[in-house]
């Protein structure tokens, strides 16, 4: 579209639409250069001046044959001009592109604002109260019914062959020794619910509390452990997640806070895996206050048992000088908790000068507990 | 602001005019090429992921301006004139308002179901029945939104509000629906789009929704009749005691009985879609539609195969590159080099930022290949076997107030009902 340079009026073929009624009116624009606007003539009529100025272009048209234009400060009105004459607008109307000021900023930032507090009260401030309070509330019998079809659910997932469940281990000495481990610790536990521990048959570094009292090791545990002190430890620390009804308190609040995360993220591409990403980073701020306190509360329940807390620096200690960071799920487990490193210094801190401690099984317990799976 | 009306000179060479006459019926064209939206989706696609979602709210818009100017009933282009700002404030409305629901009413309900039920699914299950009474309320409020920010030859439609009453009404067609066993699905159908379509306008005139819910019924039965086969068959089969292994032959007649499906539910959308519109009237002004079902099940089966097809560009690389990851820990969990581990002495940095790039690749070629094979052909399909009769009708057509509701379709798009665009 080369434009060439001239005083004498130009006149453009357009339709023009008024944007009060539905009408198309077939208009000439004149475009002098002298004036600071175009004229719009209907046979013999002027109805409109739109000036060069506040001229816009209506954007993203898909045909590319027409020109559409807008003026500021008519919102309806609109002229379509043949793309065969738009060089000649173009090369009059500085501010085709420019976008609308935006208008209601502060509106904006006052619900984008609400929105945050309104999200990050829910999701760290409602949700966890809430959850806490009705957690308590459980029927103990609920609480073991989900607690067994969790663990159904698990024992299914990780069983190998895809179409049973994964065996549970109980040799007869092997129970008897778990037992005697158990009976230690549950006498000076005031747990709200009876607790039931299981050793399933795979070989993770990993032991869990379920809900409704369920606590499940693996043999891969049993295996690593080098003492029954060690397998104690862990089996107190499970017990606070026991004692503080962690396992339905997680589960309440990550059901509260995802749906509301799926609100945020939901629409658009991969943003499932931001809202994985966000959710993990939420549940892992619960689960560290949470597995602080078991470890306060493993501490305690140790000594009251005449147990050694240290138990749990030296298992620790092993996987971590092992370093076998895949082979170790414990350790991946634990790294997204307090830091390895101060939970081993903890437990040595909370074992006291001297302490006295009653041996917990013979090694023939020992040795019955290890081979519980055989 | 009225028009100055002032006489001036005639111009001294009349110029070339463009020809308008306006006859009685309107052809509609549809114009626009599929690399200019391939372009403009793929950029937007990428601004979006860029800005961990935020910027989908002008993606929508710059994409329905895209589609909408590509309708031209009488060579008349329509307008989409949302914006994003407005999407995004209606979005954050919502998220206030929903975030205290969903939050609070999920939790309360899996609390319920961990109580008498001690099962989670249930819960979700629950919960997802709270969220649909909103997600009609929702679907009804985007149509109000979006029809209040299209115009065509200058007139803006509109539509009145009545969400509430929209998704109290679907409810109850639903309800009728699952009790008749879906018989009276094209009841429903009808029924759910009259009650749109009556609280529509194009300007100061009202739409109206003419016709009866029966003359949907021919279509559907090319529904109905197949899923009635497949019922019967199996009723037999385990009457009989011929199990799918014991009687091979009549298990093969489940794939006719499903092509004939698929073929009829586009077939009954095409046919409600044609049968809707030509009972719509607007005054004088009326619509014929002679959409095609086989062109519809073409554009549907050979843009989503070409989509799958075209996915897979990002998809393989992404699966090699994981597969490779996997088998190199497992080989050092071992304790064993080899080649393999070789091959990834490449910082991890960046083959996180490889695996970023492919995964983000895989939903960004879908969407974007969508809109290319499958949105766009099916628009211009209906686009351009669209006419629009009674056309002197339109001088009696005069604007209507701007809506100004704010919320936009903010809890659709909350909701996740964001359709095709």
């Amino acid at each position: 579209m080369t434009e060439v340079p001239t005083t004498e009026p130009l006149f453009i073929p357009a339709l023009w639409l008024d944007g009060e009624t539905a009408a198309v009116h077939e208009v000439l624009l004149i475009l002098e250069d002298d004036a600071n606007g175009i004229l719009i003539l209907e046979g013999k009529t002027e109805r409109d001046a739109w000036p060069y100025a506040d001229l816009r272009i209506v954007p993203d048209v898909a045909g590319p044959d027409q020109m559409i234009l807008s003026v500021q400060g008519e919102e309806t009105a609109r002229l379509i001009v043949s793309a065969h004459d738009a060089g000649l607008i173009r090369a009059r109307a500085a501010n085709l592109r420019r976008r609308p000021p935006l208008r209601q900023k502060g509106k904006l930032a006052a619900w984008a604002l609400a929105a945050v507090g309104s999200v990050a009260l829910i999701i760290f401030g409602l949700v966890p109260l809430m959850a806490n309070q009705l957690a308590a509330f459980l029927p103990p019998a609920g609480e073991k019914a989900l607690g067994d079809a969790t663990l159904t659910q698990i024992r299914q997932a990780l069983d190998e062959t895809g179409y049973g469940e994964l065996p549970l281990c109980e040799t007869t000495d092997g129970l008897a020794a778990l037992r005697t481990i158990e009976a230690r610790l549950t006498a000076n536990a005031d747990l709200p619910i009876e607790i039931t521990v299981q050793v399933l048959d795979h070989e993770m570094v990993n032991a869990f509390a379920l809900p409704g009292g369920y606590i499940v090791v693996f043999r891969g545990l049993l295996e690593k452990a080098e003492s029954p002190e060690e397998v104690a430890a862990v089996l107190a620390h499970e017990m606070g997640h026991v004692s503080a009804r962690d396992p339905s308190r997680i589960a309440l609040r990550s059901a509260g806070s995802i749906g509301v995360l799926g609100l945020l993220f939901g629409d658009f591409a991969g943003g499932a895996m931001v809202l994985f990403i966000t959710n993990r980073i939420i549940q892992a701020d619960y689960t560290r206050e949470a597995e602080a306190n078991a470890d306060l509360y493993a501490h305690d329940l140790l000594r009251r048992s005449d147990l050694p807390p240290s138990a749990i620096a030296t298992f620790f200690e092993r996987l971590r000088a092992e370093g076998n960071e895949d082979d170790t799920s414990i350790l991946r487990h634990f790294m997204s908790h307090p830091a390895l490193g101060d939970r081993i210094a903890a437990a040595r801190a909370a074992t006291p000068e001297g302490q006295v401690t009653v041996p917990l099984l013979e090694p023939a317990e020992w040795k019955a507990l290890k081979y519980i799976c055989d | 602001m009225p028009p100055p009306l002032r006489v001036v000179q005639p111009p001294p060479v009349p110029p070339q005019r463009p020809v308008h006459v306006e006859p009685t019926e309107f052809q509609t064209e549809f114009v626009g090429s599929r690399g200019r939206l391939f372009g403009l989706a793929l950029w937007t696609g990428l601004l979006t992921i860029l800005t961990l979602g935020f910027y989908r709210f002008w993606m929508k818009t710059r994409l329905r301006r895209w589609y909408w100017s590509g309708i031209r009933p009488g060579g008349l282009p329509l307008e989409y004139t949302g914006t994003g700002i407005e999407k995004m404030m209606g979005f954050l409305v919502a998220v206030v308002v929903m975030a205290f629901y969903i939050g609070i009413v999920n939790l309360v309900l899996m609390f319920v179901s961990f109580s008498l039920l001690a099962n989670n699914f249930a819960a979700y299950a629950v919960s997802l029945a709270g969220v649909v009474p909103i997600w009609f309320y929702a679907r009804y409020r985007a149509r109000r939104y979006i029809l209040s920010r299209t115009r065509w030859r200058g007139i803006r439609f509109g539509m009145e509000p009545g969400a509430w009453g929209y998704a109290g009404r679907a409810l109850m067609h639903w309800v009728i629906t699952i009790l008749s066993l879906g018989l009276l699905w094209p009841r429903m159908t009808f029924w759910l789009e009259k009650y749109r379509t009556d609280r529509t306008s194009f300007g100061s005139v009202r739409l109206v929704q003419g016709g009866r819910w029966q003359m949907l019924y021919r279509p559907f039965l090319d529904v109905a009749v197949p899923v009635l086969g497949t019922v019967i068959l199996f009723a037999y089969m385990r009457f009989t005691g011929d199990g799918i292994d014991g009687n091979l032959p009549l298990f093969w007649l489940l794939v006719p009985l499903g092509l004939w499906f698929s073929i009829g539910i586009v077939n009954y959308s095409v046919k409600a879609t044609k049968r809707l519109a030509d009972t719509k009237t607007a005054g004088d002004i009326g619509l014929i539609a002679q959409p095609r079902t086989g062109t519809v099940f073409r554009i549907y089966s050979v843009g989503y195969l070409l989509t799958s097809i075209a996915m897979l560009v990002p998809l393989v690389p992404l699966t090699i590159l994981f597969g490779l990851m996997q088998i190199q820990r497992m080989q050092a969990g071992l304790g064993e080099a080899s080649d393999l581990a070789h091959l990834f002495d490449l910082p991890r940095w960046l083959l996180i930022i490889v695996g970023l790039v492919l995964y983000f690749g895989v939903f960004l070629s879908w969407s974007v290949l969508r809109h290319v094979f499958v949105t766009m052909p099916l628009w211009r399909h209906y686009a351009q076997t669209i006419t629009v009769t009674g056309v002197p009708g339109l001088t009696n057509v005069h604007q209507r107030a701007r809506d100004t509701s704010t919320e936009a379709e903010g809890f659709a798009e909350a909701l996740d009902l964001g359709a095709a665009i």
